[in-house]
Formats: C-alpha cells, structure tokens, sequence
C-alpha cells in the first residue's frame, strides 16, 4: 500500500492536514480510533485567550510555542484562511478579523473566541449584551445545560432571564431509562416533525423575549434540524454548548470526515498504529493492530494522535512518552513537576509534547525525521487550555505542514 | 426540642461524635451534636474502611484485639447495611518470617478472633489477587465497611431520638460556671453568628482536634498526631481483605469497598500545626505501590484513582509526660476527676471499629454524673437503614424500579433507600453514572442528610467517587443544588473540583492524568470554572 502522505489521528488537526493534501492533489490514507477532542467542542475555535489585536498578542509568546516555531507572519497568513477552509467542507463559523470575540459557556461564563459555529450566541464583547430580555430553554430531564447558571452570568449583564422547562412527549421513552437522557440521544430524537412540536412549545414560552437561549442538541448528522428550529420559532434563537458530549462537535467531526472522503482520501476507522520502520533519518512505513501484516509506505508522514487524554501521549509513574513511534518528548524530568497542587495553576503537563524542528519535523533519537512531522495538541510548548490556543495550533500547524509538505519544504 | 438548654452537648461529627449522640439520645437525654464543617470530614473519612476482625493487633495489643472482634460481630447485626462482609487473610511472603504465623494464629485464638491456618493454595483459590508466591495463609473474619453510610446512620437514627444537630457550627469558647462547664459558645462557620447553648455536661469527641477543644476548657490531653496515607484503585481488586501476616507495619492491609480497593497505611508522626494541611508525598506514594504490589502483584497494572492521607489520634497516657508511651485504646476522661473541671468529658484514642463501644463508655459517664439510670441499647438496636424488615421491604420495591440506581442507593441507605423519591418523572435519571447516583437521591441528600455543598454530598452519596472523578456528576449536580443561588454553587464546584484534583495529584500519571486533563478540558476549556475558583479552603 502506498500514498503520498499517511495522517495518523482523526481529530480536528489530523482532518484539516488530510483535506487540505487531498485539495492539493495527494493520495492520502487517515487512520483515527474514532473519538477525538472534537467530542467535547465548545461550540468556537480558539486563537488565542488575548485582549489585544493577534499580531500584537503574537509577540509575547515563548519561543517553543508551535506559533512561535512558524513565525507570527504565517501564523496569521494561515489563521485568515480558515474559515474559509472548514466552509468548504459546510461548517460554517464566525468570527472577526484578527482579534476574539466572545462565546457563552455552559455556566454562563463569557469566554473569549475565534470562531464559532454559525448558530452558536457570539458577542462581540463581554461588557454587554445585544438582548434586554433573554429566554433559556432547556428540555426537561436534561442534566447537561443548566438555564440557572447562563442566566446568572447574563443577569450580571443587564439583561432580564427567563428560564423555561420544555416537556415533549417525543422524549419520555428517553426519560424512561435512567441514563439515556444525553444530548446525543436527545439529538436522535429532535428531527422531523417534533421540531414543529419545539418550535411551537419555544414560542409560546418566550413572549416578548428578544432571543432564546437553547442547549445545543439539535443536528446529529447535519446542521438542518438546529436551522428547520430558527425558522419555524417566532424569536430568533441562539445555542449555547452542552456539556459533552457535543452534539455540534460530533456533526463537525463527521462533516469533516465525509469531506475528507469525498475528496478522495482513504480513512481507516478504529485502526491504531503500533509502530513504524525506520530507515536512518527516514520512517519508511508503518503497522497498524488491525493489519499486522502490510506496511503502509508513504513519502510523507503526519502524526496527528492529540495529546494525554487522546493517548497521543502516555505517562507511567517514571516517565512521558510517544507510544506509537517513541519520539522525544519536552517534559519535565520528575513527576512532581508534571503538575501544580491547585487544579486551576497552570499545569506543566500541559505543555508536553512531542519534540520537533522549525519544520515540526518530529526528534528521534537526537535526530530529526525527514518525513514525519507533527501537529495539533501533541506538539509541545502550548497549553491549549490556559493560553486558549488549542483549536488554533491544530488548524494553523495541520494547514502549514500541509502546504510544507507539497511545495517539498 | 427547641431552646438553648440540653442534657449533654457533644462536639465533633466524626463516627465517635455521631455515635455517642446516638447513643445519648436513645438513652432519654437531651442531646446536641455540634461539627464545625462537615460529618466526616476528618479521620472518620481517611481510613481503610476496613471492619477489623482484631486480628491485626493480637499480637501486640489483645485488649484492643478483643475489644475489635466483639464490635465488628456487633457491626455486622447493627449496621448490616454499611458492612461487607468480605473475610480476610494475613499473608505470608517468601521474605517474611513464617514462624510468626503460629504466634500470630494463638494470639488470635486467645483474643476470641476465629482464625484459621489454611494451605496457600487454598488461599489462591479464594482470593484470585492474592501473590501466587505466598508461603502461608491465615483466614480471618475481617470485612469492609463504609464510614460514611455508618456515620450518617447514626445520626439519622440519633435525630430520630430526638436529638439536634448542627454541622458548620463550631465551638469557640466554653461557658463556665466557677470551674464548672456549663455550655458552649458557638460560631455558626457559614453565617458567621454565635450563639450560646447549656448543658449539664459537653462531651469532646473531637478526635485529634479535640486537643485544642480540651485546652480550650483548660485541660491538657497530650495527643500525637500520626499521619496515614492510602491510596485509592481504580477498581475492585480483591474481594477478601488481604493483611501482611507479621508486626504491624506499612502498607500491609488492602481492603475492597464498593467499586474500588485501598492500600494502606504508612505511619509518621507529624506536627500538631499540620493536622488540617495534610498531603500525600511522593515517597508515600512509592511506599504504597511497592507493599502494594506484593499482596497483590496486579495492583501494579491498576489505575490508581486518588491519594489521601488521616491523622490517628493518639494519647499519650497520663502518667507519662513525656509521651513515649502511647495509649492504642480507648481513653474516657472524666476531667472533673482529672483536672477539676465538673461537666467535661473527653472520648478520644480507639478506632474506627471500637466507636459504639467508646460511644457507650462516654454515655455512661454522662448518665453516671447526670443521675440518669438507662442502659445502653445501641449493641442490639439496628441502626437506620439494616431493620430487618425494612430491607426485605425495600429489595422488593427496588426491583420494580428502572435502571440501576435503586440498587445502589439501597447499598448506600439501605432500608432508609424507601425515602428517596424517584416518582417524579425524572427523579430515577442518573446524575452519576460511575457510582449510580439518581437525581431523586440527591434530592433526599439535600433534604434530609445535611447536605450544604458537593463536598457534603459526595460523601452522603458517592457523587463523583468513580473513576471519572467528578467529570460530569459533578456539574449535574451542581445544577440540582443550584437552587436559586448560582454563584454559591458554581463556587462550591470549583472548591470540588480542586479537592479532587488534590487526591489525584500525587499519583497523576497513566489513566488518571489524561482524566485530569479531560476534566480541565471540559472545566476550564468549555466551561470557564476558573472564574469562580475559591478564594479560601473548603471542607
């Protein structure tokens, strides 16, 4: 089996890489364990958490920071086309030029943003609000969204909240088996004519609002159901993220992917890698647990596999790795500067990762392998989390190596 | 029973304290409980959880041995519902010394402990953990049982008598008349406001804090803290007790409780000042690992959930004032004989285990010195939860119920389980999967268990035990307890969310570092919870 490139991970910064090769006319293979960080979206992409304008914001970062390794120049040539990347592929987000906006979180905390999906509330500020009277809906039975939270955070605002209960019958067989009332499920649910049904039950609970505030379970498969709701509702409405699972971030992944294919790239679903051969600075294929027995050669090699909790990195009581391929990890040298005793503190872990050079081609050994690079969270010097960079650094890193790799850089 | 005025008031929500008000109250006395956080909040819920069958201490201590046997065949009729009862062994390692083994088996036999020598194999074959290695094997009728569920139920039962209770209420002062204590003062930890309640006599059963309420009162209890630390697995292991058959020392018990199991405990004496700060050490935590994997080698292989270490409060014996030598048992001071101080009594030292029995020795002083003439009733009345009837009755309405939920919410209440209502149409929704908590049984927390924040009801429930740690529960039932008052319970969340982070730092790597750093995700990455972090420590 040979391709021009081989992605191995399937999440948001392995996907953008393989669309964006496919685009540019290779013969691509994905190999994705299914779930990734695109499971527990937040409805925006981040940049950067920064109250000033990118370029300035830019500047302050360390040097090992991915941005930092690409240069401000092309973080910011890259960050402007994607929005119209992920458009491409029919998910649309919003956002302004250069600098954030701000996105409502599910405890009513205004956080700052890129780009958020089409549909999702986004503020241009979080000084106030562009609504006096605010309904939150959400349906009943679900433990996910919590109306009394959002409304907190927006009354501290100005505005008026009304917090709504909606009951339909369409969901009791949920609501019968204790643990089934989940967003997923809920989404499977909400289709057809019951968004008639919502649509009526919202407008008649939000008189006189001038918008409703919605959990975001609409839209499993595509992001119909959630637009059929806005149309069919005498008040505009807006979604606000659940707690995960993300029914959007589901869609996203699965919009991307069906992209991926249709443009021609070969994915290769609940597979994992189990190792590569190498030949002196060059990894010359790789092995998968499901196809023990091909080697899949590539020219080029992506690893894409995400960080702790995606098991890109793996962690034993003496060390941090990269298990599929052993690559040379930053981390602090012991365990108990792996961490900080307050779970809010800036958490060394964080930043773990993956070694690279200026070209995020990964370290082995001392070495750099020549055709082997590295993206998204499993590159070290970024804290997705604290610094607010992880939907960035996956996009902008995948985007670059992508273009590296066919102009031979 | 409303007024300032009662026949005893008894400071400390630890077992011993939930305990004696029981006790008190069954025996006609008018009775307050006061705890300055929350029940269980100190070494009552930092332990092993391990219903000792005596046998540990046979050897070098057969009072307590005796006294360990005799309440753990009372636990099992009393508080049938708390208790597992698992059985244990003591193993022999090919680096111990079997020798100790027929030394340790005749000690048991004297002490009452029904202690058998079985083959190795024949150990193997009962506990499937056990390391194949073993040399010998003592059966013993160890068992585990839930220091929550035990101290809830003796205060719902203690309430049922009629007593009061107050958590975050904390004694700041004593009221007295001549030397004579004759109340309390109290600062309500959360309104802040004081108050003053009477009685003939206060009881300190403050465990190892009770050393700063005594000289409070102006008496002199020398007490030593020792720190123990644990660890937490990530599932249940074993299924017996397993103990090191030698002289007490680190490491050696690993007992099975619920979903998980827990290896423990190492043993230092800390400062006094450090018995609210305690945290677990990476050396601790190495110590643990190592003992822990030769009872049983697969424990090496397991995620380990969290860390956490108690203080034992051990008393110095009286007559010696350099306090060398230390008292393991029961000590009952009756400060009127010891140091002229009429109505203060202090229960301190003993154990997990022997609580009914310190219970009872401090109620009979009470009794003795209040002229009252009733005996103890709490070896043979049930507690709460273990009636005979009430469980049958609620197996049977349990079964009928959807999804899992009810089952453990019996083992969690056992017959009290029929107060939770999960007749409303979503009251049988589960909050916390791992530990199969429905919304209807938080809601009988809030209402009936004292339940204030997350911390609270974690430990009437489970809520976020598992081995998610609080990823989604946590925020679930935040909303339920929400209430009207959202940034109290967002604040109360985030204080919950470090109090679980800090049980999983010292042992943040495989399994439980990625959850760690999901949870952050969701938390701080989704959610923004850092906006509400506490500003002070919780309890």
């Amino acid at each position: 089996m040979n391709f021009d490139t081989i992605i191995i991970g399937g999440g948001l910064s392995g996907l953008t890489a393989g669309i964006e090769l496919q685009k540019r006319g290779q013969k691509t293979l994905m190999i994705s364990s299914g779930q990734s960080a695109l499971h527990f979206f937040s409805g925006s992409f981040e940049f950067l958490n920064t109250e000033e304008d990118y370029p300035e914001a830019l500047k302050k970062l360390p040097a090992g920071h991915p941005y930092s390794l690409m240069g401000a120049e092309k973080v910011l040539e890259t960050a402007s086309k994607v929005q119209d990347f992920f458009a491409g592929a029919g998910v649309v987000l919003n956002g302004e030029e250069g600098r954030n906006h701000f996105r409502i979180t599910p405890i009513g905390v205004l956080k700052q943003a890129w780009l958020t999906l089409e549909d999702y509330a986004r503020l241009p500020s979080d000084k106030s609000l562009p609504w006096k009277k605010v309904t939150i809906a959400n349906i009943e039975g679900f433990l996910d969204f919590h109306p009394d939270f959002i409304a907190a955070g927006l009354e501290e605002l100005g505005a008026e909240c009304h917090c709504r209960s909606i009951s339909l019958p369409e969901l009791d067989r949920l609501r019968n088996n204790p643990s089934e009332m989940r967003s997923a499920n809920i989404a499977r649910a909400l289709t057809g004519s019951v968004i008639g049904n919502l649509a009526k039950r919202l407008s008649d609970v939000s008189a006189g609002s001038d918008v409703i505030l919605l959990p975001a379970v609409l839209g499993l498969d595509d992001p119909r159901p959630a637009q059929s709701l806005k149309v069919r509702t005498d008040r505009p409405i807006e979604y606000i993220a659940t707690l995960p699972p993300s029914v959007p971030g589901i869609r996203t992944q699965m919009m991307l992917k069906n992209f991926y294919t249709r443009l021609g790239g070969t994915y290769l679903l609940g597979d994992s890698v189990t190792g590569g051969d190498f030949e002196g600075r060059k990894l010359k294929g790789i092995r998968t647990v499901n196809h023990s027995d091909k080697l899949f050669c590539a020219d080029n090699f992506i690893l894409a596999s995400g960080s702790f909790f995606s098991r890109g990195l793996l962690s034993t009581p003496s060390g941090i790795f990269e298990p599929v391929f052993d690559l040379q990890v930053n981390c602090p040298q012991e365990r108990r500067d792996w961490t900080k005793e307050n779970f809010f503190d800036r958490q060394p872990y964080m930043g773990c990762g993956v070694a690279t050079d200026g070209q995020f081609r990964a370290l082995r050994k001392g070495e750099s392998i020549e055709n082997l690079r590295v993206c998204g969270s499993l590159l070290s010097g970024s804290d997705a989390i604290n610094e607010g960079c992880g939907a960035g650094v996956a996009t902008i890193t995948a985007l670059h190596i992508a273009e590296n790799i066919t102009e031979g850089k | 029973m409303k007024g300032n005025n009662y026949d005893v008031i008894i400071i400390g929500g630890g077992i011993t304290g939930a305990g004696t008000a029981r006790d008190c109250a069954m025996r006609g006395l008018r009775t307050l409980l006061v705890e300055r956080y929350d029940f269980t909040s100190g070494a009552t819920g930092r332990n092993h959880g391990l219903l000792h069958s005596g046998a540990r201490y046979a050897v070098t201590d057969r009072e307590s041995a005796t006294e360990c046997i005799q309440e753990n065949m009372i636990l099992r009729k009393i508080a049938a519902h708390c208790v597992e009862e698992t059985g244990g062994l003591f193993i022999t390692l090919p680096e111990d010394d079997l020798s100790y083994q027929a030394l340790f088996a005749s000690a048991c036999k004297a002490a009452g402990i029904d202690a058998e020598i079985i083959d190795p194999k024949e150990a193997i074959s009962l506990e499937k953990s056990v390391n194949p290695s073993i040399i010998g094997a003592v059966r013993v009728p160890d068992g585990a049982v839930d220091p929550f569920r035990l101290t809830t139920a003796n205060v719902v039962d203690a309430r049922g008598f009629g007593a009061e209770v107050l958590t975050y209420t904390e004694v700041v002062g004593f009221i007295r008349d001549g030397e004579r204590v004759v109340g309390v003062e109290l600062r309500d930890n959360i309104t802040k406001t004081r108050s003053r309640k009477y009685a003939g006599i206060v009881i300190n059963a403050g465990g190892i804090w009770g050393h700063r309420i005594a000289a409070m009162a102006g008496a002199t209890v020398n007490m030593f803290p020792a720190k123990g630390a644990l660890l937490i697995f990530g599932h249940r292991v074993n299924n017996m007790v397993i103990n090191r058959c030698r002289k007490p020392s680190d490491a050696d018990i690993l007992v099975p409780g619920d979903t998980i199991s827990l290896i423990g405990t190492t043993s230092s004496r800390i400062p006094y000042d450090e018995i609210d700060y305690m945290s677990v050490t990476p050396e601790e935590v190495e110590i643990l690992m190592r003992e822990g994997r030769k009872l049983a080698p697969s424990l090496g292989t397991t995620r380990v959930l969290r860390a956490y270490a108690g203080v034992r409060p051990l008393v110095a014996s009286d007559n010696d004032p350099s306090g060398r030598s230390i008292s393991r048992g029961i000590v009952c001071l009756d400060h009127e004989k010891r140091d002229g101080i009429p109505g203060f009594i202090t229960i301190t030292g003993g154990k997990l285990m022997t609580y009914r029995l310190m219970a009872e020795q401090a109620t009979d002083l009470a009794c003795r010195k209040l002229g009252v003439r009733k005996s103890c009733e709490t070896a043979s009345t049930p507690l709460p939860g273990s009636e005979k009837k009430a469980k049958k009755k609620e197996a049977k309405r349990v079964f009928s119920m959807p999804g899992l939920g009810g089952k453990a919410a019996v083992g969690r209440h056992g017959g009290r389980n029929g107060r939770i209502d999960n007749s409303d149409r979503n009251g049988a929704s589960l909050v916390c999967e791992c530990e199969e908590v429905s919304v209807g049984e938080v809601k009988y927390a809030l209402q009936e268990l004292d339940t204030r924040n997350l911390i609270n009801l974690r430990r009437r429930t489970r809520v976020g035990m598992g081995t998610c740690q609080g990823e989604l529960c946590a925020c679930r039932a935040a909303g339920l307890m929400a209430n009207g008052c959202t940034a109290k319970a967002l604040e109360d969340l985030a204080v919950f969310m470090n109090e679980r982070w800090k049980g999983m730092q010292p042992v943040a790597w495989g399994e439980t570092l990625s959850e760690a750093q999901f949870t952050s995700w969701i938390y701080e990455g989704v959610c923004g919870l850092s906006r509400f972090k506490e500003k002070k420590g919780g309890m």
